[in-house]
C-alpha cells in the first residue's frame, strides 16, 4: 500500500486527511510485518499507528495497554466510526468479558484492548488458540522496563510473550516518555530487529511552577487562596490515599468545589468521577496519580502535586495528560523543604519511604522460599504461613518469578529444579536507580535553569533554543502569603476534620464508625503509643476532648443506649477507664459484660487481614446477651487499624439482637503506622 | 531460541503427516544449517525444491505456519508454569531415545518438567500388566532397588501395576525416575501436587510427546508405550501376556536388538514371559539376575502350542524379499507362502519401519528402506 492509497482510506475511515510522516513511517512497517517502538509526546496521535493498520490487516489486533480508561475511551470513538472493537478488563463482568472472548474468536472484531495482567487468565490463554491474531501492541511501552517509572509485573509476560511471537507478525510498542537508558531497554526486550522512532517531547504550552513551603499547612493555605484563580479545571495529585481525602474535605471546608478520587474505589464510583471529570463538573479532581493517565480530556487546565513524584520522568508523564489541546496550562509542584533534625527535608521523606519499603527484607524473601520449597502455596496460604502483608508477598513474588526462582502455576507457587539463588545485588542495584531518579527530582525542585530544558534533557530530547516557560524563566516565583482569615479557617478544619471507619456489610447491623484522628498525622498517635507502651498514664484529656467532638460532629442526633468497650489484651485498663470516661461525658450507661472467651495476640502482630481475622476470631462473647436485645450500641475502642477486632464484635452484639452498633475510636491508622517490622 | 518454540509445536503437531517426515524435513534444514523459523518462511518454490514437498505438505504447513501466533500465547503459558520445550535438535533432547527410535520414530518435540539431566543418565525401563501378579511387583521393586544404588534411572509409564511400582519404588530408594506420560503435560497438576517435592528436588522429570492440553486417551497410552521403550536403554519385562503395550513393545524390541530382561515365571504363571525369552529376551531371576546357561527345553512344557509363522519369521524372509525388489502383498504372500491374508500382511508390513510404502492406491507395493537416506549428524 502506498502513502496516497492508505490517506485515501485514512480520510474514509477515520476522516484525516494526512499521516504525519513519522505516522507513515511506523505504519508502513508494520503493514510490512515489522516490529516497532514509537516514542512520541502525548496527543502526537500514537494510537492512530496501530488503529489504521489494524483496519486492514485480516483478523484481530491485540492492543495490551494498563489503563481502562484510555481503553474506554478509545473503544467508543474507534466505535463511532464503525470499528468493530472491545475491550476486557476487570470493570466488566465476568459475563461480559468472555462475550467479548466469543466475539474475538469468531472474527468479529478488528482490535481488542485488554489489560496485561489478562494474560494470567485461562480462559483468555484458551481463546487465544483460536483467534486469528494479526498485530500485537504494547501501549505505554515504558511499564515493561523496570527502570521505566510504573514498572509493572503483568508486563513481564507480555515481553516473554512477544518474544515467542513468530517472524512477521506485527508488533507496536508505544510510549510518550521514555529515557534513553529505558529505550534501549524496550529495545533489548522486545529485540527482533526493532525499529525506533523518536520524537520531540517539549510540551510549549505548559507554564512550569515549583512552591517551595515550609509546612504542610502552606501548601492547603496556597491552594485555598489561589485554585479559583486558575484558569478551568484541572487535577489535584498528592503523595497518599489519606491526603486526597483531607486534600478533599478541605476543599470543601473553603468552598473550592472539588471530589477525591483513588484506586480504592470501586469501579462505578470511578466511572462516575471519570466522567465528572471530562464535564468539568469540578474545579479539580484531587487524585493518587492513578487518575488520569489515559484519559482523553484535551484541555486539562492545570495539574498541581503536592509531592513530589519519583523522578522527573513521573513528573514528565503525569503533568503530560494535561494541555493536549495546546492551549495555556498551569504545571505546579510543591515541595517542603523543612528539614528534620537529621537534615531531611519533609517532602524527600514519603517518596523515600516509598523506595525504603518497595521491598522486604531479604529474611522475607528467604521465608517465602522455604515455605514454597515445602509444597505448592497459593497467596493467601503463602501469607497465613509466612505472616505477611499481601503487598509483601505479592512484591518478593514477582521478584521471585523474575529471577526464577519459583514460578505461578494455577495460582499456586511452585519452587523451581535448579532455581538460582536469590540475587539480593540487583534489588540494590535498582534501589540505587531509584535514589538518583529521586534525587534528580530534587534538582528539578532546585534547578535555576528553564524546567522544560530540565525534563527534555533528563528524557533524552534533542533541544530547541528557547524555554521562556517558567518560575526560572518568563514568570515570578510563586510562595505563600495567607490571609489571618485563611489560617483560621485551617485552624477550625484541623479541628473538625474526623476519619471515617469503614466496616459495613450486609450480615451485621454495624454501622460505619468516626475516629477523632489519623494515627500518623498529629500528635494523637504520639500520645497513644506513651500511653499504651512506655507506661504513660491514662489517655490524655486531650484525646478525650478530640473523641467526643468526632462523636458529637458525627452521631450527636443518634439514641444510643449502651456504651461497650473492646476488652484489653495487653494495655491494661486504658481502654476500660476512657470508655467510662465517655459515658460520664454522653451520660450513656457503660456495661463491662463484653469479654474475651480466649487469649488473643496484639492484632498488631499479625501482618495481614487473614491473620488478623483469625486471630479475634470467636474470641469475644456478652455474658448477658439478653441485654443487648434491641439495643443500639456505641462501641469505643483505642485505635483502628485492620476493623478484625470491632468487626468481630459488631457481628457478635448482632447476633444478640443489637439494632444498631456505631463504632468511635480514638486513631485510626494509615496503611500499618503500627506495625513492627 | 525462544521463538522457536511455536515452530516446532506447529511442526511436531501437524495432524495426517507422519513423524518420519517430519524428522526428514528437520533433518533436511538441520543439513542445510537452516533454523525452523527458515524452513517456516521458505518461498513455496523452495519447499518443492529443497524439501521436495508435495502440495497436500504445503497445504499442511500452511495451515500449520497460520496458527505460529496462537502458539505463541500457549508457549508463553508453558513457560510460566515451569514446563519445558525440548525439541529433537537440542541438546537437552534424550539422546537415548533418538538412539532407539532413530528418525521413524523419534518424536520431534519433548515437554518436560523436572530435571532433564535425568534424560542423559543410564537409564532402565521396567514393563508388565496393569494387573501384574505380587511376585511381579516384588520383582520390579527388586530392579528399581538396583537401578537406585546403580544411578540408573527408572523410567515408567505412570499406568497401574508394573508402573505404578517401578516408580515407587525408585522413590522409596531415593533413585531418579522419568514418568512418561499418556496425556498431555498441562493436563497431569494432580501428579505435579504429588510429587512436588520429587520433582524440585530433581529426582523426578515428567515427560509428554503429546500436545500440551491434550487429556488423557487410550490411544495417547498406546503412543506412549514406544516413548516408553526410547527412553530406556535396558528393559526390563516383569509381566507380559501375549497381546498388548508390553508384548508388541518388547517384541519390536527384539527384533531391533535391543536389550530386553525377562522375568522367570513361576511353572504356575500364567503369562508369556517364556515366550519372549524364547524369542531372545534374557532370562533373569526375581533378583533381575542373567541365568546364564537356562535350558528353554524346560520350560516347553508350559508353553502353549505356537503358531508356526509369528510376525518375526514372517519379517526376516520379507525384508529379505524386499531387499532384492519391489513386490505387493500378494506377490509376497505367493512367493513366501505366508498363510496370511493381503489386508493383514499389507497392514503389518505399513508397520513396519524398515520397509518402505511405494503407492498408496491398490495394489501397494513394498520395499526395503534404503539406508543412506539416515542422516548421521541428526540420529
Amino acid at each position: 500500500m502506498t502513502r496516497n492509497e492508505a490517506e485515501i482510506k485514512l480520510k474514509k475511515i477515520f476522516g484525516f486527511d494526512k499521516f504525519y510522516d513519522e505516522q507513515w513511517e511506523a505504519i508502513d512497517m508494520l503493514l510490512r510485518g515489522g516490529r516497532m517502538l514509537l516514542i512520541e509526546k502525548t496527543g502526537y496521535g500514537k494510537s492512530l499507528c496501530f488503529q489504521f493498520p489494524a483496519t486492514q490487516f485480516d483478523g484481530i489486533a491485540v492492543i495490551f495497554s494498563p489503563l481502562i480508561a484510555l481503553m474506554r475511551d478509545q473503544v467508543n470513538s474507534l466505535n463511532e466510526k464503525g470499528i468493530p472493537a472491545k475491550h476486557i478488563n476487570s470493570e466488566q463482568t465476568h459475563e461480559e468479558n468472555s462475550q467479548v472472548i466469543q466475539d474475538a474468536i469468531n472474527g468479529k472484531l478488528k482490535i481488542l484492548y485488554i489489560a496485561p495482567e489478562r494474560q494470567e487468565n485461562q480462559e483468555w490463554i484458551e481463546a487465544t488458540r483460536k483467534m486469528n491474531l494479526s498485530m500485537i501492541v504494547i501501549d505505554e511501552a515504558h511499564t515493561i522496563s523496570v527502570w521505566g517509572h510504573d514498572f509493572r509485573p503483568a508486563f513481564r509476560r507480555i515481553i516473554n510473550l512477544v518474544q515467542l511471537l513468530p517472524e512477521k507478525l506485527p508488533v507496536l510498542a508505544t510510549t510518550a516518555t521514555a529515557t534513553k537508558r529505558v529505550q534501549a531497554d524496550i529495545e533489548q526486550q522486545i529485540s527482533g530487529n526493532l525499529t525506533t522512532i523518536r520524537g520531540n517531547l517539549l510540551r510549549e504550552n505548559f507554564n512550569l511552577f515549583v512552591i517551595e513551603t515550609k509546612s504542610e499547612d502552606e501548601k492547603l493555605l496556597w491552594l485555598a487562596e489561589n485554585i479559583n484563580k486558575l484558569p478551568g479545571t484541572g487535577l489535584l495529585y498528592t503523595g497518599t490515599r489519606v491526603n486526597t481525602e483531607i486534600y478533599a474535605r478541605w476543599f470543601d471546608f473553603v468552598g473550592i468545589n472539588s471530589t477525591d478520587y483513588n484506586a480504592g474505589l470501586d469501579g462505578d464510583t470511578r466511572k462516575e468521577i471519570e466522567k465528572g471529570l471530562m464535564n468539568n463538573k469540578w474545579k479539580c479532581v484531587v487524585s493518587t496519580n492513578a487518575l488520569g493517565m489515559g484519559i482523553d480530556k484535551p484541555d486539562i487546565r492545570f495539574i498541581i502535586h503536592t509531592q513530589i513524584p519519583a523522578s522527573p520522568i513521573h513528573y514528565y508523564q503525569e503533568i503530560g495528560r494535561a494541555g493536549r489541546d495546546g492551549q495555556k496550562t498551569y504545571i505546579i509542584l510543591f515541595y517542603n523543604s523543612k528539614q528534620d533534625e537529621n537534615g531531611i527535608a519533609e517532602d524527600y521523606k514519603l517518596p523515600k519511604a516509598f523506595i525504603d519499603g518497595g521491598r522486604p527484607g531479604i529474611k522475607k524473601y528467604q521465608k517465602v522460599i522455604n515455605a514454597v520449597k515445602q509444597e505448592q502455596l497459593g497467596e493467601k496460604q503463602l501469607m497465613k504461613k509466612t505472616n505477611m502483608k499481601q503487598t509483601q508477598i505479592r512484591v518478593i513474588k514477582a521478584d521471585l518469578i523474575e529471577q526464577g526462582i519459583i514460578k505461578e502455576v494455577s495460582k499456586k507457587y511452585e519452587y523451581q529444579f535448579n532455581a538460582p539463588e536469590l540475587n539480593a545485588a540487583k534489588f540494590d542495584e535498582l534501589r540505587n536507580a531509584k535514589l538518583k531518579d529521586l534525587d534528580s527530582m530534587v534538582d528539578y525542585v532546585f534547578t535555576t535553569e528553564p524546567r522544560m530544558k530540565f525534563l527534555c534533557e533528563y528524557l533524552g530530547d534533542t533541544l530547541p533554543s528557547k524555554f521562556e516557560n517558567c518560575d526560572n524563566s518568563r514568570y515570578k516565583k510563586r510562595t505563600v502569603n495567607p490571609e489571618k482569615e485563611t489560617i483560621g479557617k485551617l485552624i477550625e478544619f484541623r479541628g473538625t476534620y474526623f476519619p471515617v471507619l469503614n466496616v459495613e456489610s450486609t450480615n451485621s447491623n454495624i454501622e460505619n464508625g468516626i475516629a477523632s484522628s489519623y494515627y500518623g498525622v498529629s500528635n494523637v498517635g504520639t500520645a497513644l503509643h506513651r500511653c499504651k507502651y512506655e507506661n504513660g498514664g491514662d489517655f490524655p484529656d486531650f484525646l478525650l476532648k478530640l473523641t467526643l467532638k468526632a462523636f458529637r460532629k458525627t452521631f450527636g442526633n443518634k439514641q444510643l443506649d449502651l456504651i461497650v468497650y473492646v476488652p484489653p489484651t495487653s494495655s491494661g485498663e486504658l481502654v476500660k477507664k476512657f470508655a467510662e470516661k465517655i459515658s460520664y461525658a454522653l451520660k450513656i450507661p457503660i456495661s463491662h459484660k463484653l469479654v474475651k472467651q480466649r487469649e488473643t495476640q496484639p492484632q498488631k502482630v499479625f501482618q495481614n487481614a487473614y491473620l488478623k481475622r483469625d486471630n479475634v476470631s470467636g474470641a469475644f462473647n456478652y455474658t448477658e446477651p439478653d441485654e443487648i436485645n434491641n439495643k443500639s450500641i456505641l462501641l469505643v475502642d483505642d485505635i483502628f487499624d485492620s476493623g478484625a477486632t470491632i468487626k468481630e464484635i459488631g457481628k457478635l452484639l448482632t447476633n444478640f439482637g443489637a439494632k444498631i452498633i456505631v463504632p468511635l475510636v480514638i486513631a485510626r491508622t494509615v496503611g500499618g503506622d503500627i506495625n513492627f517490622e | 531460541m525462544k521463538q522457536q518454540y511455536a515452530y516446532w509445536i506447529a511442526l511436531a503437531h501437524i495432524p495426517s503427516m507422519k513423524t518420519a517426515r517430519k524428522n526428514e524435513l528437520i533433518v533436511r534444514f538441520f543439513e542445510e544449517k537452516q533454523s525452523i523459523i527458515d524452513f517456516f518462511h521458505c518461498k513455496k518454490s523452495d519447499w518443492q525444491n529443497l524439501f521436495s514437498l508435495n502440495e497436500k505438505e504445503i497445504e499442511l504447513l500452511n495451515g500449520a505456519k497460520n496458527e505460529l501466533a496462537n502458539y505463541s500465547f500457549l508457549v508463553e503459558d508453558l513457560l510460566e508454569q515451569g514446563y519445558d520445550i525440548i525439541p529433537i535438535t537440542s541438546s537437552d533432547y534424550s539422546p537415548v531415545m533418538k538412539n532407539n527410535l532413530k528418525r521413524a520414530y523419534s518424536p520431534p518435540l519433548i515437554y518436560t518438567k523436572g530435571n532433564k539431566q535425568i534424560m542423559k543418565e543410564n537409564s532402565i525401563a521396567i514393563v508388565g500388566s496393569r494387573k501384574a501378579e505380587n511376585i511381579s511387583l516384588e520383582f520390579t521393586d527388586n530392579i528399581a532397588k538396583t537401578a537406585s544404588k546403580d544411578y540408573k534411572v527408572v523410567v515408567s509409564g505412570f499406568a497401574k501395576g508394573v508402573d505404578k511400582q517401578a516408580l515407587d519404588s525408585a522413590i522409596k530408594y531415593k533413585g531418579q525416575s522419568i514418568i512418561v506420560l499418556p496425556q498431555g503435560i498441562t493436563t497431569f497438576q494432580s501428579g505435579f501436587k504429588k510429587y512436588y517435592k520429587q520433582i524440585i528436588d530433581g529426582d523426578v522429570l515428567i515427560l509428554s510427546t503429546f500436545f500440551p492440553k491434550a487429556p488423557w486417551s487410550v490411544q495417547l497410552a498406546m503412543a506412549r508405550n514406544p516413548i516408553i521403550y526410547g527412553l530406556a536403554k535396558e528393559i526390563y519385562v516383569a509381566e507380559s501376556s501375549e497381546k498388548g503395550g508390553t508384548w508388541s513393545g518388547v517384541v519390536d524390541g527384539l527384533r531391533k536388538g535391543r536389550n530386553i530382561f525377562v522375568r522367570i515365571p513361576l511353572s504356575s504363571e500364567k503369562n508369556a514371559n517364556t515366550i519372549l525369552i524364547q524369542k531372545g529376551a534374557i532370562p533373569v531371576d526375581i533378583q533381575g539376575h542373567k541365568i546364564e546357561n537356562y535350558s528353554l527345553k524346560e520350560i516347553k512344557a508350559s508353553v502353549v502350542n505356537e503358531q508356526s509363522s509369528t510376525f518375526e519369521d514372517v519379517d526376516s524372509k520379507i525384508i529379505k524379499l524386499l531387499s532384492i525388489g519391489i513386490f505387493s502383498s500378494k506377490e509376497i504372500i505367493e512367493r513366501l507362502k505366508i498363510d496370511w491374508t493381503t489386508r493383514k500382511l499389507t497392514n503389518h508390513l505399513k508397520e513396519n519401519k524398515n520397509i518402505e510404502v511405494l503407492n498408496k492406491k491398490s495394489p501397494v507395493k513394498f520395499t526395503i528402506k534404503r539406508k543412506e537416506n539416515i542422516q548421521q549428524s541428526l540420529f
